[in-house]
């Protein structure tokens, strides 16, 4: 039993992360009304921001921390003003391919500037664990799990109790008529990559204390935050961290317990969740069906 | 977002996820060999510049360094100096088989030389070999280099065979740890399978057992769930047949769940001191100490190298010839030590250097006094042998760096 435990504890860990990185996706898709691909990469190279001020100049861990998000909000409210705004008015595939251009981009400039090796990345929690019945769970797990729930319900609390809230679903929503009753749609959209780059820079340093850092680190990551996104319901910031834990633990279950799946197959495992959630319930577990007149 | 688009996206996912793989096809030509002249002979290569094992660019950029240190003092081999030029195949083999056709047909190499990655080298082989194109020195540990010589006479491996290192393991575990229970964390190819099937043989006939053992698959973030499992076994010794990145989370997650494992053994080794240091987590990690591992070169790190004649030629080669690269990087000396070999072979091929000829040295080959190596090794091949290196020693991780100890193993892969 214990080590049924053990798997359910490690799955909602990572769940955790792709919760995390997937509320950074359900942020932009809420406030832009696109899936950013390049999310993992830009929380990748916030990670490697922080990095380098607390190996190279000397920051402990907090400032760095504020530095790191602050920073990422700029860069996200300026990778919209430079590439993602000019398109903006057109299809949505073209935003679409913008994004994967950018995750190319990035992950080429990483490489370029901080070569591929591996680096360890401080962690802001203990480093002890907490036996409970035989069941080892370290500190980082809870602080991530903890973090994560934080986020959410700051998040919905912004998006329903905010003015600007209110404005950034407006914008996505309805660009033309948020115009007419006055909200900056543009500046909306920005904030909207600006905050997504935020949470994905928190998603990025909570995850690169367990799987260390390197260009590639949110590359899978993604792949099943995509998937706890699409579960949770793509629109819904709950539905998305909700889905990630679901997600975590589902998988390592299956892998533990379904012979075929072992860990091999998890990563099929994730793109089948995608597909059936799409097929049987595209509005996902937590989202809101859109029903649009034609 | 509409559903058509969602389903899009769903595709690109997929895509992203999986990867393609091309087909290759080849035609043979007649005529004198490309790639060489009176003073010049073109090498051609590819390297994971970017992409998930970048960490083994290393391995071209020591090449590199050795072949330029070689021209400038003495005037190239047999008065024709050597162009290295390797491209980056991002560690995708679907990529690497357009750029090696691009290499041969455009750029008119002589030789490939020190491509890197297994399923990589496997993608270009029946082409290299129908064009009569040298694959020289292959920088992967497979055992199919050496085992289908026959077939593919233009191939040739280098290091030790994945198979052999698993093997000297089973063998050293056989001896030291009567009773122990393995369990085995693998990479889920060619390359942890190889391992941990030697593994296995070198544990025939003892009292030694795996009892559990996990796969896992590149494209995962992490190996948590892995190690929660092997750690249920209740084994004793932990071997981890990874890359770094996933050796370094399975040393961390061991450390994070209580596991302390007698016996540690990884292959994380041949890059590097810096994925043990972090490990370690600065020695913190007390896991890591004790670690045994197998080498075949002089490892930069190592104190007893410190006044070696070749290490300190290394050092300066390194400086002025790749200045921007980390020295302690051991996959710099496993570069120049096929580089080493690679003029030795050219040499020994003769003043009316052909593909043919280079064949026909490499065929009956024994190159001693590797500088990069450790002592004693030597690169030989001989009738049905075709594995160039079959002998390392083992080496523990301790005081934040790698020792050496005991003779040699040796043991040919089959």
């Amino acid at each position: 039993m214990a080590a049924f435990f053990q798997q359910v504890v490690s799955g909602l860990a990572s769940g955790g992360i792709y919760g995390a990185l997937a509320l950074a996706i359900v942020l932009i898709h809420r406030a832009t009304g696109v899936i950013n691909f390049a999310q993992g990469e830009m929380a990748m190279f916030s990670t490697y921001i922080a990095w380098t001020l607390t190996t190279n100049h000397g920051f402990s861990y907090w400032p760095a921390f504020a530095v790191t998000l602050l920073v990422s909000f700029l860069g996200g409210v300026g990778i919209h003003r430079a590439v993602i705004r000019p398109v903006e008015r057109g299809p949505q595939i073209r935003v679409v391919i913008i994004t994967i251009g950018l995750l190319l981009l990035l992950n080429g400039l990483a490489f370029w500037i901080w070569s591929g090796e591996v680096r360890a990345v401080p962690s802001p929690f203990p480093a002890g664990t907490i036996d409970i019945g035989g069941v080892a769970i370290s500190w980082s797990d809870i602080g991530t799990i903890a973090v994560c729930l934080t986020s959410v319900l700051v998040l919905s609390a912004f998006f329903r109790f905010t003015k600007v809230g209110l404005a950034m679903r407006a914008a996505a929503v309805n660009p033309s008529e948020a115009r007419l009753v006055g909200v900056r749609v543009s500046s909306m959209l920005g904030l909207g990559w600006g905050l997504a780059a935020m949470l994905g820079a928190i998603a990025g340093m909570l995850t690169a204390p367990n799987v260390f850092l390197d260009p590639n680190m949110m590359q899978a990551v993604l792949i099943y935050a995509f998937a706890a996104a699409l579960l949770g319901g793509i629109d819904s910031p709950i539905g998305a961290v909700v889905g990630g834990l679901i997600l975590g633990v589902g998988l390592n279950l299956l892998g533990t317990y379904v012979d075929f799946v072992g860990s091999d197959l998890k990563l099929p495992a994730a793109l089948l969740v995608i597909l059936g959630v799409l097929l049987l319930r595209p509005a996902g577990l937590f989202g809101k069906t859109v029903v649009k007149k034609v | 977002m509409n559903r058509k688009l969602m389903m899009t996206c769903v595709a690109l996912v997929v895509a992203l996820a999986l990867g393609v793989t091309a087909a290759i096809a080849g035609t043979v030509r007649g005529g004198s060999d490309p790639g060489i002249t009176d003073n010049s002979i073109l090498l051609g290569g590819t390297a994971p510049l970017t992409g998930p094992a970048s960490q083994y660019a290393s391995v071209a950029r020591g090449a590199e360094a050795y072949f330029k240190y070689l021209n400038a003092t003495k005037g190239g081999i047999n008065g024709r100096k050597i162009t290295y030029k390797y491209a980056d195949d991002a560690y995708n083999p679907a990529q690497s088989v357009p750029v090696t056709r691009q290499l041969v047909e455009q750029d008119k190499v002589f030789a490939i030389f020190n491509s890197l990655g297994t399923a990589h080298n496997v993608a270009v082989r029946p082409y290299l070999n129908a064009m009569k194109v040298p694959q020289l020195f292959v920088a992967s540990g497979a055992t199919t280099w050496g085992r289908d010589y026959a077939q593919y006479p233009y191939t040739i491996g280098f290091q030790p065979s994945y198979q052999a290192e698993g093997w000297v393991y089973g063998k050293y575990l056989s001896r030291t740890a009567p009773g122990a229970k393995v369990a085995v964390l693998f990479q889920n190819d060619d390359y942890g399978k190889d391992l941990l099937g030697g593994l296995k043989r070198g544990l025939q006939r003892s009292k030694v057992k795996v009892i559990a053992a996990q796969p896992y698959e590149v494209t995962s973030p992490d190996v948590a769930s892995q190690i929660a499992k092997l750690k249920a076994s209740g084994a004793d010794t932990l071997a981890i047949f990874a890359t770094p990145t996933f050796a370094i989370q399975a040393f961390q997650f061991a450390n994070k769940l209580g596991w302390k494992p007698k016996h540690v053994i990884n292959n994380a080794v041949a890059s590097a001191s810096t994925s043990m240091q972090i490990a370690s987590s600065a020695g913190q990690n007390k896991l890591v100490n004790g670690t045994i591992s197998i080498q075949f070169l002089k490892d930069p790190t190592d104190p007893k190298w410190k006044n070696d004649p070749a290490m300190k030629l290394y050092r300066t080669i390194m400086k002025k010839f790749a200045p921007s690269a980390n020295v302690a990087d051991p996959l710099h000396v496993y570069g120049m030590a096929a580089a080493w070999t690679a003029s030795d072979a050219l040499k020994k091929a003769g003043k009316d250097l052909t593909r043919e000829s280079l064949r026909k040295t490499l065929d009956t080959f024994t190159a001693t006094g590797n500088p990069f190596m450790l002592p004693g090794i030597a690169v030989k091949t001989a009738g049905k042998d075709h594995y160039p290196v079959e002998q390392m020693l083992l080496q523990k991780w301790q005081n934040n760096s790698w020792n050496s100890f005991g003779g040699l193993w040796g043991y040919r892969a089959s």
